[in-house]
């Protein structure tokens, strides 16, 4: 679980997250979903360290990660798994050495440990016999599938993912949030995803949390977003001609 | 303690992989990068190859003239400024009387040796070598002067003191003579006469004075004394005194400039009409040319290495630029900043150091090439290949430093912004 309590961050004297507060349940996929600059961004690289809150604290389980010094953060860093949006894998590595470089930074496993949790990963996202590829042999779900496999590869407490089907089909997209939500419940880690993908809303949404401008504006599950009353909400749910369509 | 240094070791490993596949992946620029170091390490190291070359050989030719003997010549190996150069030319050549002298009045001196020389025409039967060095030499010339014999002997003491028509030729002249015979007890024609070969030196090779005995060949001074006045200045003739064991060249110096003056009567006031001179003289004088020469080589090579050094330098800021993204997903995923620094930092030692061989592969060719066509005793030598190794490790470290530490110390943000 990770709490997040009263956090405030401002860029030049501009706040960017005001005062937000809410708690991600672990074995949840919890979505963080908002407009282009609402500060989802933001609130997520708050989230894994790469930006300092201003105000406020965000504690993982019962430890204070706002509190912590650069050494003390790595505690928790290796429990951190991070799926990038592009899915960011390395091009000069074999599928199986971009699965390692975790294992490799974090642990002192030999070789044939990691080729081993390599590829017990590498079959939990189904791409077993894809080991010895590059990544330029993959297709962009196949990318996705391998980015998941070495975020899990250092069997994380938490899953953060940026934009996990961006440039993908509706139907590989589908997979990938799939996939995401079910490796949440087996390892039973606390995801966070941030998204404005609707799709991935109604197919994984345990819990959604909508920021607006900068504020938690509305906080509750995949069920719920479609009879909220939030005005701005609804603009974002029902932004499409589809989604009007359908809500009439 | 062990457990730090077994991650430390594999990190290296993996750092090492990283950069490896890296400069793989960029051939080109990797080759264009390299040319700079290659260029400097090749200038460098030809240079220090070319000077250790010459100055052994010249070593071993102020070796072979012996270290220890004295020339007394006319004119000075080093000129001393309180002296005019037609001060010099108005000297008296040493005399073939002289040497006899010099050896019956010194008591430090254990051999002593007269020498002339001309060029002449060698004949046998229908083949001729024009120009040859003649050396008329008295008897004592091999106890002064350190050379080897291929075949025959050395003049007895009857054909040095009778002047008898023998004659020891050089290797190359012998060769060029008599190609398929053995020239021993055969007549050469010289001065319209024969002589007999009775010996044939040892190849010498390119001397660093050019006073190798090869191409020349050698008389007794009687012999030569019967065709030319060896006395007369143009056959520059000097005399070589070599002391007894346990005397050093300043008391021979002393003692034979004594009997030089009382020979030529000089007067107390009077300077010096003769040259006393030692190789040791000639071994300070190039020194001085060799520190001169390596300081120079330092200079061209260094300022191509600088160049050379400021190219990786460059390509690795490019390098660091490009991957900003791999260095935010790197660290994203948990490389430590000592892990980015060391990757970039190997990438860059790796491109200077091939570079470096390279470069000395070229003067490995290079040496190979010039020992076969101009049949040189040149080397590329152990501690040269070891100091070009080194000079590329070095110059990798110091030029691949800067942008691996601007790569160590990337903002993880802005590295993961540049991959969005």
């Amino acid at each position: 679980m990770i709490r997040v309590e009263n956090v405030w961050k401002s860029f030049d004297e501009q706040p960017v997250l005001k005062d937000i507060s809410l708690t991600f349940e672990r074995g949840k996929t919890n979505l963080i979903i908002g407009k282009s600059g609402s500060g989802k961004n933001v609130l997520m690289k708050c989230l894994v360290g790469l930006l300092e809150a201003d105000r406020g604290r965000i504690v993982y389980g019962d430890l204070d990660f706002s509190a912590m010094g650069y050494r003390q953060r790595r505690v928790i860093r290796k429990e951190l798994g991070m799926l990038f949006q592009g899915a960011a894998l390395f091009d000069s590595m074999s599928v199986t050495d971009n699965v390692m470089f975790p294992l490799s930074m974090f642990t002192t496993m030999s070789r044939k440990e990691k080729e081993m949790r390599a590829a017990f990963c590498l079959e939990r996202v189904n791409l077993h016999g894809a080991d010895h590829l590059q990544p330029s042999e993959l297709s962009g779900g196949m990318k996705k599938r391998v980015a998941i496999a070495r975020a899990i590869s250092i069997s994380p407490k938490y899953l953060f993912c940026d934009e996990p089907n961006s440039g993908l089909d509706p139907p590989t997209a589908i997979l990938i949030d799939k996939l995401i939500s079910e490796i949440t419940e087996e390892f039973n880690i606390t995801t966070v995803v941030n998204t404005h993908d609707m799709n991935s809303v109604m197919e994984i949404g345990d819990k959604v949390v909508y920021i607006y401008l900068g504020e938690l504006w509305w906080v509750g599950s995949r069920h719920e977003i479609l009879h909220t009353g939030n005005k701005e909400l609804n603009d974002f749910v029902y932004a499409t001609e589809l989604m009007r369509t359908l809500k009439k | 303690m062990l457990h730090t240094l077994i991650l430390i070791a594999k990190l290296i490993r993996e750092s090492a992989l990283f950069a490896l596949t890296s400069i793989v992946a960029n051939k080109l620029r990797t080759v264009l990068t390299l040319l700079g170091i290659t260029i400097g390490i090749f200038a460098i190291i030809s240079v220090f190859s070319v000077v250790d070359s010459l100055e052994r050989q010249i070593r071993e030719s102020i070796s072979a003239l012996g270290d220890n003997v004295v020339y007394i010549k006319k004119w000075p190996w080093t000129f001393d400024t309180d002296l005019q150069w037609w001060q010099y030319a108005n000297r008296p050549s040493p005399r073939l009387r002289e040497l006899e002298e010099v050896q019956r009045r010194t008591g430090s001196v254990e051999a002593a040796a007269f020498l002339a020389s001309t060029r002449r025409r060698v004949e046998y039967l229908t083949t001729s070598v024009e120009s040859v060095s003649i050396a008329g030499v008295s008897a004592d010339y091999d106890q002064v002067r350190n050379f080897s014999l291929h075949s025959g002997r050395y003049f007895s003491q009857t054909e040095s003191s009778a002047g008898r028509n023998a004659i020891i030729l050089g290797y190359d002249l012998a060769e060029n003579l008599f190609p398929n015979t053995d020239p021993i007890g055969r007549s050469v024609k010289l001065f319209g006469h024969n002589m007999t070969v009775i010996g044939v030196f040892e190849k010498e090779g390119l001397g660093g004075f050019g006073d190798t005995h090869d191409d020349s060949a050698v008389i007794p001074i009687q012999t030569l004394a019967q065709f030319i006045n060896v006395d007369q200045d143009r056959y520059g003739p000097f005399i070589m005194a070599k002391p007894h064991p346990g005397i050093t060249n300043a008391e021979l110096i002393d003692d034979l400039t004594g009997v030089m003056r009382s020979i030529r009567r000089l007067p107390p006031v009077a300077e010096n009409n003769f040259s006393l001179n030692e190789t040791s003289l000639l071994t300070e004088g190039f020194d001085e040319l060799f520190a001169i020469i390596t300081l120079a080589g330092w200079i061209i090579g260094g300022f191509s290495i600088l160049v050379g050094g400021f190219g990786i330098a460059n390509i690795m800021f490019v390098s660091v630029r490009e991957r900003t993204s791999i260095i935010g997903i790197q660290k994203a995923l948990g490389a430590k900043n000592y892990f980015i620094l060391w990757q970039f930092l190997f990438e860059a030692v790796l491109l200077s150091l091939i570079g470096g061989i390279v470069g000395l592969l070229l003067v490995f060719g290079g040496t190979a090439i010039v020992v076969s066509v101009f049949e040189i005793d040149f080397l590329l030598s152990a501690s040269n290949i070891l100091l070009g190794v080194n000079v590329s490790i070095v110059i990798g470290l110091v030029a691949g430093f800067l942008p691996s530490w601007s790569a160590s110390r990337m903002d993880p943000v802005v590295a993961i912004r540049s991959t969005a």
